[in-house]
């Protein structure tokens, strides 16, 4: 069976290879790179389908609007890193100065986001990143780039607030030792120290971890009130079955990347409820009156619900390169200026950038509660109160 | 630290890999190729399974022998194709290892990627069995328990197999010694389809059994094979009994070790554990001297 | 042995070379450079390989643990060590752990030795996981190494490095005992050849340039994470390209590097699955149906064109 997106990629193949001047020179055209193959390619399709889903909206509408002078249908440029940052540091090499495109779109993830970092300083060419979260790009200076995702410094740093607020005293972490997992934790322990909040378990496991009975019953042991999980989409899976096997009752579990994933929806449905994740959005905030039909037109066109964090970070990307686009044209120096110094209207409220940091959208923490994730932390955009997990099913 | 609750673990996982080691080290065992493909044939296996229960609403438990059967029918056509030229041309057969590694290597990015293309590259999963069971003082959840009866079984049956009958019996001589076995007129090409066909086909049956409590993705399979190739040699290079035998014991590292030694060390431990075996006893925990080359 | 030959080649290699080189720095693009870089690593990658897996018949599967640790240690002594500096030391102890593994390693043939390579790369990976997990570390970003030219031209160097190690390696004495190892071990080692030391001299020499090259290579991406650099497919791609462009003589991973390389630039652009795929497809035809490799053909139809 063919999926959708494997004819869209297999159209999207044959179309890129007409060379450029055979579509006619109206079009705008936006590149990127994204992982199709290799390890992060399990985390990459909601990324990719949010780009095409914007695309899709936008060209039905007429197309991008140029500095307000007519608009323009958009075209993807669009090639496989193969999960390898340094290689999609050269597909940004090849996008600006072989392929010439117009406008840029960013990769999937913080350690390609770095790598491409140098190469769109140097050719002064604009890119807003989008999943990608470090504290280590910050702090750089970059002048071209900017991230519409919080930092890890952010929900590392904001967790014990939302621990004290509903009354967690002892907790156990566990954290894959990936980068975004230990820069969160590099982040959280002292904020849980601070907050005079105990730490009765500290474990880490390596990626390839197969099986987490043992872990699992240690955490148990340890007779935690609140569980944190600094976890992977793959690690959570294995998370949620076995903390129903050793029976691990704790009020408060969070588990860091995966409880929004649909894969894991499907598996656990209901069991699912009560788990807390990062994240910052939801399509019942009214504030936001362009959540509720974002969500609608991606769950129409792709049969399943947005990812809150991934599909959401990547569509404010593109609605912030869209409006700085319709407000001053094309020059890449004039969209710098742009998106430096704007404020842009998103599904996810107001964004404006200090430096690379994203400071209009707060941090927050979600929880499924029947099925559906739900702000639950800062009491300003919530959309529910935390529950305490109940029993497993 | 005895708990029965990481005991039920253990034979959980390390029965899944149990079954994944004996197809891979039947097939090293006939014929000393080194099918790096194994653990592709597990995913494409998961996949079956998944799509025959959530398109046609198949039983997965009902899948697992078909599932079974089309992959040792992959593996006959692997054989048609592919090896039999291989395993008759003098130059490949001289330095057989690496170079059937470098096929099976080939054809496990091509199947891959073919998965990825075809299938899209989100996961997939599915609920079925989902609740969880109590077995004295522990717990698992049911499809594990499923997973872990199936496995064992389809372990112990190979393991009669390959006891009891005459078919069985043309495998294992051929695995002892090549030449003398074709002297008492047992078929080394027969049987180097059969194995071919039991070694694909189980690890099809692998796929089946990983999907019921598993992700799903066209990428899962290299992680399969490396634990395969981690157990094969833990149990000696064509030791059916010692590949099952390790499976297990794969399995109680993974969870009394990790409750031991701290989950960080987890990687480092197995590995660890790997190469000190085949430092000190290259011919595997059970294998004797004359199975070792 | 024909020193004339030799000398003409040599000097036709490093003519040509530099020519492309000083074209490159000058007229190409930017994107063309990290191209030309990446060409020329992985040529220095499949040659090195060749030097210990292609003559003996010793196939490691972890190669890619040479080029982890020199990537770990460049990025540790980032802004200690002036670059040189930090290059040489990688090199040098990218061989000492081939020689101090190769002890061990070396008492397992075929198959086991083959997993054993992989199994120690991996249990490296873990250790480095652990220690940068320990020291509170989530990846490592480096600022202000060398620009991407200096890096094109250190590649370019180990490139023409190891091409010309592994072209005099195949015509020296060593070169000749290696080959008594491939062809029959026990052999070699009754007719007085010292089988265990040249065996180690090969491990040390084919990890030698790959350190560096891992060193070089954290110039060009500026970030170090240990589960990237020492991702096992860096391994298995050195050995794909040394297969198809032919193990027997130095101009084969040359060629297959060059024809990979310039595969995959034509075709993942547009067609990622199916390069990946075409990729897998081919190294099958050419172990089952090619095993002497591009360079194997060419070599015999130019033999029987002057015939």
């Amino acid at each position: 069976m063919l999926s959708k997106r494997t004819v869209i990629g297999l159209l999207t193949a044959a179309l890129l290879s007409i060379p450029a001047t055979v579509q006619g020179a109206e079009k705008v055209r936006v590149g990127y790179s994204i992982s199709r193959t290799g390890l992060y390619a399990v985390a990459t399709p909601v990324q990719q389908q949010t780009y095409e889903l914007w695309r899709d909206q936008i060209n039905a509408a007429g197309g991008l609007s140029i500095g307000g002078k007519g608009k323009r249908q958009i075209e993807f440029v669009s090639y496989d890193d193969q999960s390898e940052p340094s290689k999609a540091a050269q597909i940004y090499e090849k996008l600006i100065s072989s392929d010439k495109v117009d406008l840029l779109l960013s990769p999937w993830g913080t350690a390609t986001h770095i790598a491409v970092a140098p190469v769109v300083e140097r050719h002064k060419f604009p890119l807003i990143g989008s999943t990608a979260s470090t504290t280590l790009v910050r702090d750089l200076g970059a002048k071209y780039m900017w991230f519409t995702e919080v930092t890890p410094a952010d929900f590392g740093g904001d967790l014990p607030k939302l621990l004290g607020s509903i009354g967690i005293k002892r907790v156990a972490i566990i954290a894959m030792q990936l980068p975004l997992a230990l820069e969160t934790k590099k982040f959280l322990v002292p904020a849980l120290h601070q907050a005079g909040i105990e730490i009765v378990f500290d474990q880490e496991y390596p990626p390839d971890i197969k099986d987490m009975t043992g872990l699992l019953t240690s955490v148990k042991g340890a007779a935690p009130d609140g569980v944190i999980a600094l976890s992977y989409p793959n690690d959570s899976m294995l998370y949620l079955s076995t903390a129903r096997e050793v029976g691990l009752t704790a009020k408060f579990q969070f588990l860091e990347i995966g409880p929004t994933e649909a894969f894991i929806q499907h598996k656990f449905g209901e069991n699912l409820d009560g788990i807390v994740t990062i994240g910052h959005w939801s399509p019942d905030q009214k504030a936001w009156p362009k959540a509720r039909p974002f969500y609608d037109a991606y769950k129409a066109r792709f049969n399943e619900a947005p990812d809150n964090l991934d599909s959401v970070v990547s569509y404010m990307s593109a609605e912030i390169l869209q409006q700085a686009v319709e407000k001053v044209g094309l020059n890449h120096e004039k969209i710098r200026e742009a998106i430096a110094t704007g404020t842009f209207d998103t599904i996810n409220g107001l964004v404006r950038f200090k430096g690379a940091t994203n400071v209009g959208t707060p941090n927050g923490y979600l929880q499924i509660q029947k099925g559906v994730p739900q702000i639950i932390w800062p009491d300003q955009i919530k959309t529910a109160d935390f529950q305490p997990k109940g029993p497993w099913k | 630290m005895l708990s029965f609750q990481l005991l039920i673990a253990a034979l959980a996982t390390g029965s899944v890999y149990a079954l994944i080691a004996v197809g891979l080290n039947l097939i090293y065992g006939t014929m000393r190729l080194l099918n790096v493909a194994h653990g592709d044939l597990v995913m494409l296996g998961a996949y079956a399974t998944y799509w025959s229960f959530s398109l046609l609403h198949v039983d997965p438990l009902i899948a697992v022998p078909f599932v079974g059967l089309l992959a040792a029918g992959i593996g006959a056509a692997a054989y048609f194709f592919l090896f039999q030229h291989f395993l008759r041309t003098g130059s490949l057969t001289d330095r057989i290892e690496a170079n059937s590694l470098l096929v099976f290597f080939g054809l496990s990015i091509a199947i891959e990627n073919l998965a990825s293309l075809a299938f899209s590259g989100n996961p997939q999963a599915y609920e079925y069995l989902d609740r969880v069971i109590r077995i004295g003082s522990a717990s698992i959840v049911g499809n594990r328990l499923a997973a872990l009866i199936i496995a064992l079984c389809t372990c112990i049956g190979v393991l009669l197999f390959f006891r009891l009958t005459t078919l069985g019996l043309a495998v294992r001589a051929i695995i002892q010694s090549r030449d003398a076995a074709e002297i008492v007129g047992v078929s080394a090409r027969k049987t180097y389809l059969l194995t071919f066909c039991i070694g694909f086909g189980l690890a099809g049956m692998t796929g089946a059994v990983v999907s019921l409590y598993s992700q799903i993705w066209p990428f899962m399979g290299f992680s399969y094979t490396i634990v395969g190739f981690v157990i094969i040699i833990l149990g000696g290079l064509g030791n059916i009994v010692g590949s099952i035998v390790g499976g297990l014991l794969l399995g109680v590292l993974e969870t009394f070790g990790v409750a031991a030694v701290g989950a960080n060390y987890r990687s480092i431990l197995i590995y660890g554990v790997f190469i000190a075996i085949i430092i000190i006893r290259p011919q595997g925990l059970f294998g004797t001297k004359s199975t070792a080359r | 042995m024909r020193p004339l030959h030799d000398v003409r080649i040599i000097i036709a290699a490093l003519v040509t070379t530099a020519a492309v080189v000083v074209g490159v720095l000058f007229f190409a693009s930017d994107y063309f450079i990290d191209f030309a870089t990446s060409l020329a690593m992985w040529i220095a990658l499949s040659e090195s390989w060749t030097l210990l897996s292609g003559m003996t018949g010793y196939v490691s599967l972890g190669h890619v643990v040479f080029f982890g640790l020199g990537g770990y240690l460049t990025v540790l002594t980032f802004g200690m060590l002036p670059i040189w500096a930090a290059l040489a030391l990688s090199g040098a102890c990218a061989t000492g752990l081939a020689v101090l593994v190769g002890f061990p390693c070396f008492r397992v043939r075929g198959p086991y030795f083959v997993i054993l390579t992989f199994g120690l790369s991996e249990f490296v990976k873990y250790i480095v996981v652990n220690v940068e997990a320990r020291a509170s570390k989530f990846g490592r970003l480096i600022f202000g190494g060398p620009d991407p030219n200096e890096v094109f031209l250190i590649m370019v160097g180990l490139a023409v490095a190891a091409f010309f190690l592994s072209y005099f390696i195949r015509r020296s004495r060593l070169g000749a005992g290696l080959r008594g190892i491939r062809e029959d071990e026990i052999a070699a080692e009754t007719t007085g050849v010292p089988v265990a030391r040249l065996k180690l001299i090969a491990f040390g020499l084919s990890a030698l340039i790959p350190g560096i090259a891992g060193g070089a290579f954290l110039f060009r991406s500026g970030y170090f994470e240990p589960i990237q650099a020492f991702n096992p497919s860096i391994s298995f791609s050195m050995i794909t390209m040394a297969v198809i462009g032919g193990t027997d003589d130095a101009y084969g991973p040359l060629i297959g590097a060059v024809a990979l390389v310039t595969l995959s630039e034509l075709l993942w652009a547009n067609a990622p699955e199916i390069y990946m795929t075409v990729l897998g497809l081919l190294l099958v035809v050419f172990v089952i149906w090619v095993p002497d490799g591009i360079e194997g053909r060419l070599r015999n139809w130019w033999k029987t064109q002057r015939a």
